[in-house]
């Protein structure tokens, strides 16, 4: 694949993988301010590391588990300076949200990001399992136990 | 509630409408910042080159050269974004090996070992347990090895059994992923398989060659079920024995293996005709006949 400082791939990264990795952020993120750090963040990883990509679905892939490294890092840094997530939205710029979209942010990430991926941007269980380096398998696991654990915060049936 | 209500304040998150734009001039920034920095970058590092070849061949048993010129298993699993299996080899129960062979103008250093339960940190809920092990590849004559350099189609590190076949117990069949890291001039190989100490109490190999799937051209298996390289294989090779505690070998974990594997037990053990290596048509994923292919993942590297 072409190397990632010219402007043509720049330009393409940004544009194909923004949206996406944005969302997936804010699986662990509360504040859009934070996730947009992160993802810069991220981006400005692949410039400067010497990174080359057998193909589109290993650059992508390379991408959604650093993103959500990231934010990860971000969530435990907040926490560690004693705010927790809930107390982090409020103060946070007010941002419209559901309590489904707070369920899964509260979620251990294991389970946020498969939901995320899944439910949101779509992708099958052998799809997550190929981004995210797990097998298939583990995939359904996971969605099958995160979505009890959100049944349980949520005291609902989620259709 | 529903799912279309998770959609709908995702969609509403306030992202920056300028987002893209913004981000795209920060990276052509960083990118013009990069470029400005290489040729001093350069000069440096082929400085420290020098110094440093100087003085480890001079000076240092095999051993302390790869302590010192290597990065360590902690340091590449970090790289690999991997912080669970890097804690795992800074603990006591990693092995440190730092075992070197110089061949077909390479060094191959096996560097470290760690079993044991799942450890990559997205896994930490799956039942099984793993091997991880890492290794390095360098030209003597030098020259850097980087991501173009180095194909993981090329280079193979797999464990093999002694008393099994090299083509029934290997990579392909023990569900293994390799990612391969290049970090100053040096080529790591991470390799993640499924656990190695179910065989502890038979000798255990980790081979490392250029080559393709474990075949009669490759390996020979002795009379005794000893592994070794065929004597005209020509490719650089080193085969490691791995200092496994026999204690953990779980034999009705290797029966329910090769039970799983659909094969019969002779093509394991080699003892009768039946004991041919299925007919491979490469490496890769989908390219492989009769046995699972092995996942390869290129790992950036440089990160921090």
């Amino acid at each position: 694949m072409a190397p990632c400082g010219t402007d043509e791939t720049i330009s393409r990264i940004v544009r194909e993988y923004s949206g996406m990795l944005l969302r997936l952020a804010c699986t662990r993120l509360a504040s859009a301010a934070d996730a947009e750090d992160a993802v810069q963040e991220v981006f400005l990883k692949l410039l400067t590391a010497p990174v080359v990509f057998r193909d589109a679905g290993h650059e992508k892939a390379w991408l959604i588990r650093t993103t959500l490294h990231r934010a990860s890092d971000i969530r435990c840094q907040t926490e560690k300076r004693n705010v927790p997530l809930e107390e982090a939205a409020q103060t946070a710029a007010p941002e419209p949200g559901n309590d489904l979209l707070r369920a899964v942010q509260a979620l251990p990430e294991k389970y946020s990001a498969v939901l995320h991926l899944h439910y949101y941007e779509g992708y099958s269980m052998k799809e997550i399992g190929k981004l995210l380096g797990l097998p298939a398998a583990t995939v359904g696991t996971r969605l099958a136990r995160g979505r009890e654990r959100l049944r349980q915060m949520l005291k609902e049936e989620i259709t | 509630m529903n799912w279309g209500d998770y959609r709908k304040a995702m969609d509403a998150l306030p992202f920056s409408p300028d987002f893209q734009e913004r981000t795209e001039k920060l990276l052509r920034l960083s990118a013009q910042n990069e470029a400005e920095k290489e040729p001093f970058a350069m000069k440096k590092k082929l400085f420290h080159k020098i110094a440093a070849a100087a003085a480890v061949l001079a000076l240092l048993t095999a051993s302390a050269y790869a302590a010192v010129k290597l990065l360590s298993p902690s340091q590449v699993a970090e790289f690999a974004q991997q912080p669970l299996l890097a804690e795992a080899f800074r603990s006591e129960d990693a092995l440190v090996l730092n075992e070197t062979v110089e061949s077909g103008g390479y060094r191959m250093t096996l560097a470290g070992l760690v079993s044991g339960a799942v450890l990559d940190s997205w896994d930490q809920d799956v039942d099984r347990s793993r091997t991880y092990a890492v290794a390095a590849l360098e030209r003597l004559d030098g020259q850097p090895l980087d991501q173009q350099s180095v194909s993981l189609s090329d280079f193979i590190l797999t464990p093999l059994v002694a008393g099994y076949t090299p083509w029934s117990v290997n990579n392909w069949t023990l569900d293994a992923a390799v990612c391969g890291i290049a970090q100053d001039g040096v080529f790591y190989f991470l390799l993640d398989v499924q656990t190695l100490e179910m065989f502890a109490d038979h000798t255990v190999y980790l081979a490392f060659y250029e080559g393709g799937v474990p075949s009669r051209e490759i390996f020979v298996m002795n009379g005794d079920g000893s592994i070794q390289f065929a004597g005209d294989f020509a490719g650089p090779h080193a085969l490691f024995t791995l200092p496994l505690d026999a204690g953990k070998a779980d034999p009705a974990a290797v029966e329910a293996f090769i039970a799983d594997s659909g094969f019969d037990l002779d093509w394991f053990t080699g003892s009768t005709s039946q004991s041919e290596e299925p007919s491979f048509t490469g490496q890769g994923d989908g390219e492989l006949a009769e046995a699972p292919s092995v996942e390869l993942e290129e790992i950036p590297s440089g990160e921090t």
